[in-house]
């Protein structure tokens, strides 16, 4: 499955950082997020999207991945 | 043989006392499908990452695709977030998507769980992929053997 989407800054800045999200690829935007990846997908089937993907809001202590 | 190229992902980092604007990163990041042999998949993030000797993924991902991971073979990692980690390996089918499709023997550790997503790394991926990155245009290449 190809992607649009290039630049996940807008749609990650105003979750906590630490978070879980769901993202919607093809509505190119956010559909759950918490600290619990699991709840975070079941959030995310419930509300349609069957394959969201997953990703997670970098922290300030893990943010710079070298 | 299949050859797909992919944008950078722009991911913006919070400040800290060396970057108090905070930053922007652009990594080399793409979208891929995860399939376990119980036919879970999930969607996440992916690197390629030469430096790493194998595919690793966050062990929350391990619990999405609902792995038995107490069951899977498991061995003690060093490199991601502590000197030892528990990795918890299982052949998973990796999709990036363009004809990009691979299974490997990936691990998951808790150690990647703060990082998010996952590392394409030597075994598994460098050896059946050639990658090229083009930092200065934001794209990079992967290219099936």
């Amino acid at each position: 499955m190809a992607t649009t989407i290039a630049d996940l800054s807008d749609l990650l800045k105003d979750i906590p950082a630490g978070a879980w999200v769901a993202i919607s690829e093809r509505q190119h935007k956010t559909i759950a997020f918490g600290v619990d990846a699991r709840a975070v997908l079941n959030e995310a089937k419930e509300k349609g999207e069957q394959l969201p993907l997953m990703v997670r809001v970098p922290d300030r202590n893990t943010a710079m991945f070298l | 043989m299949a050859k797909a190229t992919y944008p950078y992902v722009a991911i913006s980092l919070p400040a800290n006392e060396a970057h108090p604007q905070g930053t922007t990163a652009f990594r080399p990041l793409t979208f891929a499908t995860l399939t376990a042999a119980n036919g879970q998949s999930i969607r996440c993030m992916v690197l390629p990452d030469s430096g790493a000797d194998a595919c690793l993924f966050p062990l929350s991902l391990a619990l999405l695709l609902e792995l038995d991971v107490l069951n899977l073979p498991k061995a003690i990692t060093g490199g991601v977030g502590s000197q030892t980690n528990v990795t918890y390996y299982d052949t998973i089918t990796i999709d990036l998507g363009s004809g990009i499709r691979f299974s490997a023997f990936v691990g998951f550790t808790q150690g990647m769980d703060p990082i998010g997503f996952g590392l394409l790394g030597q075994a598994g991926f460098f050896e059946q992929h050639r990658v090229e990155f083009r930092h200065r245009q934001k794209i990079f290449t992967i290219e099936s053997d």
